[in-house]
Order: C-alpha cells, then sequence, then structure tokens
C-alpha cells in the first residue's frame, strides 16, 4: 500500500489513519464491556438464588422501572426535554398490554412489541403540539397529562378479561389475572424475563446514541439554533427521541402487566411521575446506570423500607432534595455533572496506579 | 450574488433592520456596523430564526425566506455564530460530518469532511474529542463545519472573538479562501477591522438597519458616514 | 343533555374556581417574569398553609382568623425562603432547570405533608370559612359569601396587578427583568429586592388560594398539590407573558371543569380539562413557532 505523498495536513491525516476512522476498542472500554457482562451475568442467574421472593418480585419491579428510567433518562440527559407524566404513559402500555393479552393469544413479546408501538403513537400524539416550541411547555403537557390520567383510568379501568374496546367488565366477581409468558411463568422465572427485555431495551437506547440520531441529539442539547443552522430537523429529533421513550416506556408497562397481574389506577397516581423524575436526575441522566441506580432508588428502596417499618415518605423528601442537590451544583444544565465527574474519577484512579492522565 | 431588497424586521417597539437593501456579488464581503445596527439579525433572518415583517431576499435566484430554516442548510447555508458551537461530546470528524449527513451530498463523505479539516488547517486527530481542543481549535472545526460539502452561502459571525493574534492571523486566511474553494459567497461580520481588510474585498456598514456605505473595503474604512456611525457626531 | 337549569349552580362554583385559578395564574406569571421560575410548588405550599390552618383551628383550637393567617404566613415563609435560599443559585439557569428544582421542592413538601398529615387513617378533613354560610339568591342558584370572595380575588388581583405593572416603578422594574436580567441590574434596579418582593407576593397568593381551595374542593394534599395544574393550563394559555389571557383561560378552565359535572356521559373525564384546554393551546400556538436567538425567548 503506498503512502499518501505531501506534507499537508490532508495528507498527515491521511497517514495517521490510514483505511478506518473508527478505532479498535481501547483497554478502558474493553474492561467496561467486561464489568458489564459479569453484572448482567450475576443479575440474570445469582441474585434470584440469593434473594427470597419478596426481593425477587422487587428486583422485577427495579427492572421495569429501569426501562421507564432510562427511556427518560434519553430525554431529560440526551436531548434535554423534561417528561413530567412518564408513569401516566407506563399506564398507556400496561393498559394496551393488558388489552391485547386477554383479546389475543398471541407470544408476550409480540404483544410487548404491540404494546411498545401503540405507547409510541399516543406519545407523539400527546408531545408532538409541545415539542415545536418551549422545552417548558412540554414539561407541563406531560404534568397534565400525568395529573389527568389517573381519574380517566378510575373511570375507564383497566382490561380484566371483558369484551368491548375498553375489555373491562364490572360485574366480574373473579377477575383473571393478566398472563405471564408460558416459559416464565414463575416469580424468578418472570425476573429473568424483565432483565433480557430490559437488556434489550438498553441495547436500543445505545444503537441510537451512537448514531445518526444521537449526533442529532447532541447538537440540539448544546443549541438547537446551531443544529437548525447545522441543517438538522430539530422538530423531528425531538419527535423520535419522545417516540422512542414513549416505546420503551410502553414495553415497560407490558412488562409491568404481567409482573403484577391486576392493574389498577392508583398504581399509576400523579406524584410518581415527579418522583420518577426525581430520581433519574439523582441517578445521572446522561450514563446508562444511572437508569440502573434510579430504579433502585424508586422500587428498591421503598422495598427495603417497607420491610423495616420505615414510612416511603421520608424517601419522597429525601428525593425532592436530592432533586435541588443534583440541579445547583451540575455545572451546566441537567446534563453535565456525571460526564465531569466520571473523567475526575478516572483521573484520579489513574493517577493512582502511576500513570500518566490523559488530558481531559 | 445576494440581493437584499427592503428587509424589515421589528421586535416589539424596536426596528431593527428598516427597509434595508443590498446587494453582495461574490467572494468574501464584511458586514459592519455599530453595535445595534443589525448584523446579527440581517444573519438571523437568513438563518429562518427570524421571520421579517417585509421584504425578500434572493440567494443565487433563490428566494431564501420561503425555505424552512433547516432546509437552508441543505441548500447550502452555512453558519459559525458568536458562541462556540462546536459539540464537546463528538470527536472533529462527527462535528463536521453531522452538517454532511444532513444533507444529501454526492460524493464520499469521508473524503469531503477531511478535506474540510485539512482546509481549515486543523492539525487536531479527526477522532480526537473536541472537549480536549483549545480555543482557536475549536473556532477552526466551526470553520470546518461551514466549508465541508457544497456550501453557497457562508455566514460568519465575529469568528475570531476571544481568539490571540497568531490564530486570528490564521483564521483570516482561511476566511479569505473560502470563496476559492468552495464556490461559495462569505460574509463576514466583525469588529476587528483589520480582520476584516484582510478578508473581505468589499464591505458593507450598517447602522440603525440601514445601510450607510458599501464598496471595497479599504474605501469604505475611510468613509466619513462610517467614521460617524461609529464614533458617534460629536 | 340535561336541562339548562341542572347548569346553573356548576356556572356559580365554576366561576369560584376559575377566580381562584386565576388568582394563582397570575401570581405564578408575575414571578415567572421577574425571576424566570415557574413556581410549579404552588400548590403544595398553599397545600401545607391548609393544612397548618386545619391543625390550628380543629386541634389546637384557635380561632379562625388565626389559622387563616398562619396559612398564608406559613405559604409565604416557604415561598420566600426558597427563593432566598435557591433564587441566587439557580439565577443563571434556564427556565426548564429553574422549573424542575421546584418539583424538588414540591417533593420535600408532599412527603412531609403525608408524614405528618396522614391520610391513611381514612378520616377526611376539611376546612370551612364562615362565609360559606352567607351568601344570596341569583334566579335559582345559591352563591355563598366564599364564592364571592373567590372569583372577586380573582378579578381584583388581575386588575390591581396589571395596573401595578405597568404604573408603578417596581411593577416596571419587574417588567424590565423579564426581558434582561442583567442589563437591568446595571440600569440601577435593585434586581434582588424586586425578586424578593415577586417571591413574597407570590408567597402570599398561594396561601390564599390554598385557603379558598381547602374550602371549595378539598382539604387533602394530594388534590390541593395538583390543582396547580388547573392554573398552569391557564399560565400556558398566556404563554407565560399575558395577565389578562391567564385571568381568562383561568376562568375558562374552571367554568369548563365544573360545566361537565352534570353531562353523565364525560363527568369523569372532567379532570383532564386543563389538559384538554393545554392542548388545544398549544396546536394553535404552534403555526407561529419561529425561534428567536436573543435572550428575549426564554
Amino acid at each position: 500500500m503506498s503512502e499518501p505523498k505531501g506534507r499537508g495536513a490532508a495528507a498527515t491525516l491521511e497517514r495517521a489513519n490510514p483505511v478506518r476512522l473508527r478505532r479498535r476498542p481501547t483497554r478502558p472500554q474493553l474492561v467496561k464491556w467486561g464489568i458489564t457482562a459479569v453484572l448482567v451475568l450475576f443479575a440474570l442467574f445469582a441474585l434470584p438464588q440469593l434473594m427470597s421472593l419478596y426481593y425477587v418480585d422487587t428486583m422485577t419491579q427495579v427492572a421495569v422501572y429501569s426501562m421507564v428510567a432510562v427511556a427518560l433518562g434519553v430525554l431529560v440527559g440526551r436531548v434535554g426535554l423534561v417528561s413530567l407524566g412518564q408513569v401516566a404513559v407506563l399506564a398507556i402500555g400496561a393498559w394496551s398490554a393488558a388489552r391485547l393479552l386477554f383479546a389475543t393469544t398471541q407470544p408476550y413479546p409480540l404483544i410487548l412489541l404491540e404494546a411498545g408501538l401503540i405507547t409510541m403513537v399516543a406519545g407523539v400524539l400527546i408531545g408532538l403540539p409541545a415539542l415545536r416550541l418551549r422545552g417548558l411547555y412540554l414539561a407541563l403537557i406531560t404534568l397534565m397529562l400525568a395529573g389527568g390520567i389517573t381519574v380517566v383510568l378510575a373511570t375507564v379501568n383497566f382490561p380484566n378479561g371483558g369484551h368491548g374496546f375498553l375489555g373491562y367488565n364490572g360485574s366480574l366477581l373473579h377477575i383473571p389475572p393478566i398472563r405471564r409468558p408460558s416459559i416464565a411463568a414463575g416469580d424468578p422465572a418472570y425476573y429473568r424475563f424483565s432483565v433480557i427485555i430490559a437488556i434489550l431495551m438498553f441495547a436500543l437506547v445505545l444503537a441510537h446514541i451512537k448514531t445518526k440520531p444521537g449526533r442529532a441529539w447532541a447538537a440540539i442539547r448544546q443549541s438547537e439554533a446551531a443544529a437548525l443552522a447545522a441543517g438538522i430537523n430539530t422538530t423531528l429529533y425531538k419527535l423520535w427521541a419522545f417516540a422512542l421513550a414513549s416505546f420503551i416506556t410502553g414495553v415497560a408497562g407490558g412488562v409491568l402487566a404481567g409482573a403484577i397481574h391486576y392493574l389498577y389506577s392508583i398504581n399509576f397516581p400523579a406524584q410518581d411521575s415527579i418522583t420518577l423524575l426525581a430520581v433519574v436526575l439523582m441517578g445521572g441522566v446522561y450514563n446508562l446506570w444511572g437508569a440502573g441506580v434510579a430504579a433502585l432508588l424508586y422500587q428498591f428502596l421503598p422495598s427495603l423500607l417497607n420491610n423495616w417499618g420505615v414510612s416511603a415518605d421520608w424517601l419522597v423528601i429525601l428525593f425532592g432534595v436530592g432533586v435541588l442537590q443534583v440541579l445547583t451544583t451540575a455545572p451546566a444544565g441537567l446534563v453535565d455533572q456525571v460526564p465531569r465527574d466520571l473523567a475526575r474519577l478516572r483521573h484520579r484512579l489513574s493517577r493512582r496506579r502511576g500513570k500518566r492522565a490523559p488530558h481531559d | 450574488m445576494i440581493e437584499v431588497e427592503n428587509l424589515t424586521v421589528r421586535f416589539g417597539g424596536v426596528t431593527s433592520l428598516d427597509a434595508m437593501s443590498l446587494t453582495f456579488e461574490q467572494g468574501t464581503c464584511g458586514l459592519i456596523g455599530p453595535n445595534g445596527a443589525g448584523k446579527t439579525t440581517f444573519f438571523n433572518v437568513l438563518s429562518g430564526f427570524v421571520r421579517p415583517a417585509g421584504g425578500s431576499v434572493r440567494a443565487f435566484g433563490v428566494d431564501l425566506l420561503s425555505m424552512a430554516h433547516f432546509r437552508r442548510a441543505r441548500w447550502g447555508l452555512r453558519r459559525t455564530f458568536q458562541t462556540e458551537q462546536a459539540i464537546d461530546e463528538l470527536s472533529v470528524f462527527d462535528n463536521v460530518a453531522m452538517v454532511h449527513e444532513h444533507s444529501r451530498h454526492p460524493g464520499s463523505r469521508r473524503g469531503d469532511v477531511l478535506d474540510a479539516i485539512a482546509f481549515a488547517g486543523l492539525d487536531a486527530d479527526p477522532e480526537a474529542g473536541v472537549r480536549t481542543l483549545g480555543a482557536g481549535q475549536r473556532r477552526l472545526v466551526e470553520v470546518a463545519r461551514a466549508v465541508v460539502g457544497r456550501p453557497r452561502l457562508v455566514l460568519l459571525d465575529e469568528p475570531a472573538a476571544g481568539l490571540p493574534d497568531e490564530e486570528t492571523r490564521h483564521l483570516a486566511e482561511v476566511i479569505r479562501r473560502i470563496p476559492e474553494h468552495t464556490g461559495a459567497l462569505a460574509i463576514l461580520v466583525d469588529h476587528d477591522m483589520s480582520l476584516v481588510s484582510a478578508c473581505c474585498a468589499t464591505t458593507a456598514v450598517l447602522d440603525f438597519g440601514k445601510l450607510i456605505a458599501s464598496g471595497p473595503t479599504a474605501a469604505v474604512l475611510r468613509d466619513d458616514a462610517v467614521i460617524r456611525a461609529y464614533l458617534g457626531v460629536a | 343533555m340535561p336541562p339548562w337549569d341542572n347548569f346553573e349552580p356548576f356556572i356559580v362554583s365554576g366561576l369560584a374556581l376559575g377566580g381562584v385559578y386565576a388568582l394563582s395564574g397570575v401570581g405564578l406569571v408575575v414571578l415567572y417574569r421577574a425571576t424566570g421560575v415557574l413556581y410549579l410548588a404552588f400548590g403544595a405550599v398553599g397545600a401545607l398553609g391548609a393544612l397548618v390552618a386545619w391543625s390550628l383551628i380543629t386541634r389546637a383550637g384557635a380561632p379562625g382568623w388565626v389559622g387563616w393567617l398562619a396559612c398564608i404566613v406559613v405559604a409565604a415563609a416557604v415561598t420566600f425562603g426558597y427563593g432566598l435560599l435557591f433564587g441566587p443559585a439557580l439565577a443563571k439557569r434556564d427556565p426548564l432547570v429553574k422549573a424542575v428544582a421546584t418539583i424538588g421542592l414540591t417533593l420535600i413538601l408532599y412527603g412531609a405533608m403525608d408524614l405528618l398529615w396522614t391520610t391513611s387513617g381514612g378520616q377526611a378533613r376539611s376546612l370551612t370559612l364562615p362565609t360559606d354560610n352567607g351568601g344570596f339568591t341569583v334566579g335559582t342558584v345559591q352563591v355563598t359569601w366564599t364564592q364571592v370572595i373567590a372569583l372577586g380575588a380573582g378579578v381584583v388581583l388581575t386588575v390591581v396587578t396589571s395596573a401595578f405593572l405597568r404604573y408603578t416603578k417596581l411593577g416596571t422594574a419587574m417588567r424590565a427583568m423579564a426581558n434582561d436580567r442583567e442589563i437591568t441590574a446595571t440600569l440601577g434596579v435593585p434586581v434582588r429586592r424586586v425578586e424578593a418582593a415577586a417571591w413574597l407576593g407570590c408567597g402570599v397568593l398561594a396561601g390564599v388560594a390554598g385557603l379558598l381551595l381547602a374550602d371549595l374542593v378539598a382539604l387533602d394534599a394530594t388534590t390541593l398539590t395538583f390543582l396547580v395544574i388547573s392554573s398552569l393550563a391557564a399560565v400556558l394559555v398566556g404563554q407565560l407573558r399575558s395577565i389578562p389571557v391567564t385571568f381568562a383561560a383561568a376562568i375558562l378552565v374552571g367554568l369548563l371543569h365544573d360545566l361537565l359535572t352534570p353531562i353523565v356521559a364525560l363527568t369523569n373525564y372532567r379532570d383532564m380539562t386543563p389538559f384538554v384546554i393545554a392542548v388545544i393551546a398549544l396546536l394553535v400556538m404552534s403555526r407561529h413557532r419561529v425561534i428567536v436567538t436573543s435572550r428575549e425567548e426564554a
């Protein structure tokens, strides 16, 4: 292979990167992948053995809400959009899944896909008018959705095997439970099922972040005007993010339906939506691990406190304080805190090993 | 050629551009004027961020104002902003490639991007994260974004703001060569008269939203009306 | 469709409710214009005040006026305290960030209220004002003085605030600050003091609204905290700017919500009224959207 001749900048660049511009994965990246794989395997196989059924159920909920958290994290952390009604979207997903589960005999994964798509359409319809305007308006409209949906659900009810569009039969004496996949009927098996679905959703998010939409979102977050000036159709990409978030939350709703078997409107109160945003902010909106942290805060801690007889209200107060702390100490916007903290951590770790710290 | 006719912009009670008419022929053109003269507003009209109350802009025969803002970039409008817009979390390559991937361009993206990076004189590794670069190099990334692909109209809004002399000189040289390298017309807004003199063959001057002078740069900078506009009437 | 007579009492109650929403909405808009903060905790502080009033009146046996005054003082104190502590820290941030921060306050208050005034006992609490008892009759409808006060307060506040913003020095300062805080500071306007006044005023209004809503609707932490959503719909329609439009929208939200009560097919959905009105407003607004890159567009 003959090397490009000349001393000009273009030639220099070509020499430095002869064939591919994509580097091979660096050692820190390989380590990160390794740790992730170990944790996933641990969660899938070791965890159910170590915990009582009560906590296995809790961890199923953690898996469900980690999906909702990652969806909200993409919106807030990657695009800068705030949704104060993500639990309402979850309710729509759960409702759709329940309806389909009772009405059809399709396999569970297919139902999850359909529930996700229905929720995606609903989310896009709700978000579209606000997405062309200020971010504050989207926050408000989603808050209003959260406020109104509990009452609508109380009227419409969740499907319970009845007929008609709503699938609700008010006079049923014995309400059938929402079914689970045949291979994952027991609680530990369903837990593994929900973890796998969660991993798939995280992979879907990663696939977006590393490619064209992720780059467009980064541009929009930096400056919407500059993004437009670069030719990015910002409304389209914001809509795409909202559609993705709604899809994932819808799928999570489907998993939730099978997890708890019976759905009621009180499962989706308005305050849950804002508590969810709080834990997502506390867990860190930029890094995908933050979604896992958020779900643990949201489901595992209350479960623990419940076991110890402590009121969950203390957690609500803690989350409120957490929001204020995150927002006042983050240097710019809702996003930057975590990457900067991780960079500082990496800096300190590599210095301890005696290596030269990378210029960050 | 860019033909601006009777462009009027009002914000609330303030008239930012007052039936402004102006023609940019070719090459790199300067646009100067005191603060509040309407230069950035003019750029915002061209970018599509501000809707004018009246008037028209024809760019190379095309009615620019009828296009949606993000479509103008695809047509070939490029712009840099007063505040830095290079995206920290992406690499140099991705920053420049982004402009390319949101338009339809024949030809190799990689080739076009590397060419633009080389033209800007940016000797950093294309895979380097932008957050690792210094201020001058980040400005060059923005210039690379402005020239990648096939731009037709390049708007540069105070590109040298905050840069030391050495880097400003390099930037001036790059800006001066934009038309010959890309075939585009470039408009430079700046307060640094030496930069304007170095890059721009012709210059137009705005004051209070109206055109008060235009022509060869050296002559314009000596024009009485222009000096009065900057210094105020004694 | 029920006969007209059935609607009449709901016109009155709807107007009263709308009056309180207008009171809240105008308070929210003024604070936003002065500080850039959309105070989502408005309902929560009002709820806190109302619950404190209830405790003083029914538990400690205090006279009514002490309770109501305590309600307003508590709401104003918490609001002012928040503005003092977190206003400066978040001053330069995007309005979205500032609004989300008030969610933090909402959660703190919400958790505290549920701890201190738990509802798991099953008993509902109520707060009544003496003006509930008196009133007059219009046609076939009873109108209580409370309802008159609610609507009247909304009207009076809207008029007074519009005049205040236009004709007084403090009001003009607030309008200037909405445009550009830093430039206003360089003009010699005591920015901090103006903001403090806005926070205090908003807090007082939150207390008043909390008291009225506790009487007109329910004394329940969740209900009162999230009733702010109706005011937020009005604020949205007013585009966070126009006091008269916010007032009109608030009255509309209140009226529409209550007028749906006798319509059997829709009555269960009436809590979606703010959402529906907001969506319609957004659809209308998004027809003419242009980005303005100057700092006027928050």
